[in-house]
């Protein structure tokens, strides 16, 4: 799947908006608008995503290690991080596909990830293969540095695009951060919000 | 009405570059007119199921934006220095697509103040700058502000702010509902003795001139409205400019240079259409509206002998006292949830240091206003030496989201006469046309005000009860969406491109009517300007065809 997989759903979205729009007076589309747009939202939906099946841009043992930088980023614990996001499938693509200019600069910025580590820990297999704790005290020598940077813009952009980019998976990231993926809300929005009890004009001029 | 189609070779009585929020205006009153107007614009025609909310496309894919890959431009801190291919966001980042920026524009629709308009004289001059009063004043504008707020459509709370400048009517519709954000604001800013109030926003709070009601998505900063509630020029303008039956839009049209002839007057414009084929479109008048900067750009590189620095150049600042508007913010969480992606980014505003203050030692004034900022994904990777960049710390702010607000500050740029829109030397877009160079460094009173408004931020989230208050770095523009004062209004024609009614000093048939006119930067939200600029100069322009002075 790629980006323009999404079009079909998108389609439906725009041929029901546009159906709707060809037969409806503007009068009844403003009354029932709200009504309107969660069944557009609900026509958007999307099939799940398919389990993914293997890498394009990167080989097997940098994926790894890829997913493990990700998976400091942002770690795994009571809610999901990167890992059960799929960052690292969404960066795969990205590289391949729609950031694929980054693509120049990525590769021999994760080389020379690999060899600083390989100098820093001579004893470790692979950055993917060491203890968390040795990945958390490495990160921190090279998190000041444009690859890092780089990669934590994939993963944080992997965790919460659209999962139609291939992170986020089954909208795994949004979840996490408590974002509801709806087309349309009503008020109250939140806790203070629903208490607030109206605007109270002021009596005075300012005194500035 | 259908909308009109010109025929190839036919003369327009107007041609309009530029069909977003000055454009659209410009289009709607000529054509309401009478007059026969073509609009150009550089992008497609969107209906409202085609816009998305898509972080990834709309925010790093160009979705609606100007796209770097086939219109790229430069960007240099000093004058002297070699500008380079801007990698990130453009330098002048607006949308292009028909209704321009005022479709993906966040919406808040203040009115100017007085004081906005006759600062130079109030406060002296600022060595350094070209530090100016307008030609016209608050009250020659009114009426104008009113008709956008009326026509195109506003919702506020008239009366609301003891700092709002006079008006002659309220709000034609409501203030949206408050959020959380908002009553957060509002219970700190009270507390300190400030006067917060109700939002303007071009965003219709209800059913308004045959539009809906905003359904509360929450997508409206960099995204287009797929509700028709953001009063967009898409919305408003533009189909009652299409209505008269004497308008035409014409998009995917890309007007590289407006032509003239041996007496110095504008005979049309050239432009590629969607598959690259050179057309000549020719009309009685040009009006150029294509943003603060692709205006400047457009009188560049239209040179001819008898223009050879640029048309309506004779005063050599065409391009130049680009403003872009500082500000800055802070990021705050709150022990219960707000989930301010819900709904509207502003419901709140305090205006109280608006004004500049000479005892503080610096120019400057601005707004605070309370808001989400960008959706999921963007406010994830904001950055800042005050937060967290990865790890649980980062988890643990993220996880904070729905708890979590940011209070934007909105502030002056000062006019700087080495800021400016240019043409690059070598680079060229995809059309091949000279691609623009932008110079931009804050003046420092800029970035000093910026800071200052952070502290009285911080201490109004303090004062609202926020757990945790995280700064922005205060840092030098590298890129802007407020496109402003390039080719300034004056009186004088050699220290200003346009005169008061939007005229060129140098070419009698080419009006200016976008971010390119001002001559202060306002305090950080200029489209509600922009639009009753533009009404103003299409009630004069039409006049002064009416009476054969153009």
């Amino acid at each position: 799947m790629n980006p323009a997989d999404g079009d079909q759903d998108d389609n439906s979205r725009r041929s029901f908006l546009l159906s709707s729009g060809g037969f409806l007076t503007g009068v009844w589309i403003a009354a029932q608008w709200p009504s309107i747009a969660a069944a557009a939202h609900h026509a958007e939906h999307r099939p799940a995503i398919a389990d993914p099946v293997g890498f394009d841009f990167l080989n097997a043992a940098d994926a790894a290690d890829v997913e493990a930088i990700c998976s400091q980023i942002v770690p795994s614990g009571a809610t999901p991080g990167a890992r059960e996001a799929h960052a690292v499938y969404f960066i795969d693509r990205a590289l391949a596909t729609f950031f694929s200019a980054w693509a120049p600069d990525f590769r021999p910025g994760l080389v020379d990830f690999q060899a600083r580590f390989r100098a820093w820990d001579p004893a470790a297999a692979s950055f993917a293969k060491a203890e968390p704790e040795r990945q958390f005290a490495y990160l921190k020598t090279v998190d000041a540095t444009p690859f890092f940077d780089t990669v934590r813009t994939l993963t944080l952009l992997g965790m919460f695009s659209s999962p139609k980019y291939g992170g986020n998976y089954h909208g795994s990231g949004w979840t996490m951060m408590g974002f509801a993926d709806q087309h349309a809300f009503t008020p109250p929005f939140g806790y203070y919000d629903r208490e607030y009890i109206g605007f109270v004009p002021y009596s005075t001029e300012p005194s500035a | 009405m259908t909308a009109r189609r010109f025929k190839p070779g036919e003369t327009v009585d107007f041609a309009v570059v530029g069909s977003g929020a000055a454009g659209g205006v410009v289009a709607r009153e000529l054509s309401q007119a009478g007059f026969t107007v073509l609009v150009f614009e550089q992008g497609p025609r969107f209906s409202p199921a085609d816009f998305e909310h898509d972080e990834l496309k709309y925010f790093f894919l160009s979705g609606i934006t100007v796209d770097p890959s086939s219109s790229p431009q430069t960007f240099r801190r000093n004058p002297g220095a070699i500008a380079e291919v801007s990698r990130g966001t453009q330098p002048a980042l607006y949308a292009r697509l028909v209704g321009g920026s005022s479709n993906h524009f966040t919406a808040n629709f203040w009115r100017f103040h007085e004081i906005d308009f006759n600062e130079r004289s109030a406060l002296g001059s600022i060595p350094g700058t070209g530090f100016a009063d307008w030609p016209i004043s608050y009250q020659e504008l009114e009426p104008y502000y009113t008709k956008v707020e009326w026509e195109v459509g506003v919702s506020g709370l008239a009366y609301a702010s003891p700092f709002d400048p006079p008006r002659t009517k309220p709000y034609p519709m409501p203030p949206l509902p408050v959020k959380s954000s908002g009553v957060l604001l509002e219970r700190g800013a009270r507390k300190l003795g400030l006067h917060p109030f109700p939002a303007p926003m071009a965003i219709a709070s209800q059913p308004f001139r045959g539009r809906p009601a905003c359904i509360h998505c929450g997508f409206c900063m960099g995204f287009g409205c797929e509700a028709r509630a953001k009063s967009s020029s898409l919305y408003t303008m533009i189909p009652e400019a299409e209505a008269t039956g004497r308008c035409e839009v014409r998009a995917r049209s890309y007007v590289y240079q407006v032509a003239t002839n041996a007496a110095g007057r504008a005979t049309g414009v050239h432009y590629f259409d969607g598959d690259k084929r050179e057309h000549f479109q020719r009309a009685r008048a040009v009006v150029l509206s294509a943003n603060g900067a692709e205006t400047a750009r457009l009188l560049l590189n239209s040179t001819s002998s008898r223009f050879a620095d640029g048309l309506a150049n004779s005063s050599g600042l065409v391009g130049k006292y680009l403003m872009f508007n500082q500000g800055v913010g802070v990021h705050a969480a709150f022990e219960h949830e707000l989930n301010e992606y819900k709904s509207v980014q502003v419901t709140r505003v305090v205006h109280d240091f608006y004004d500049s203050d000479p005892k503080r030692g610096f120019y400057g004034g601005g707004g605070i206003d309370a808001r989400i900022g960008p959706q999921p994904a963007i406010w994830a990777m904001s950055s800042g030496s005050d937060l967290p960049r990865w790890g649980a710390d980062l988890k643990a702010r993220i996880e904070a989201f729905p708890r979590s607000m940011y209070s934007a500050g909105h502030t002056t740029s000062l006019a700087v006469e080495t800021n400016s829109v240019s043409i690059d030397p070598k680079l060229k877009d995809a059309w091949g046309i000279p691609a623009m160079r932008v110079t931009y460094k804050d003046h420092p009173d800029d970035l000093a005000f910026t800071r200052f408004l952070q502290d009285r931020q911080v201490e109004i989230m303090q004062a609202a009860g926020a757990q945790k208050v995280w700064r922005d770095d205060v840092q030098d523009s590298a890129w802007g969406v407020h496109l402003l004062g390039t080719c300034r209004m004056g009186n004088d024609p050699a220290a200003s491109v346009i005169d008061k009614y939007h005229r060129t000093h140098d070419v009698p048939n080419l009006f200016l009517c976008d971010g390119s006119s001002f001559v202060t930067s306002g305090r950080g939200q200029p489209t509600m300007t922009i639009q009753a600029l533009a009404f103003r100069a299409a009630d004069h322009i039409g006049r002064f065809a009416k009476r054969n002075e153009i």
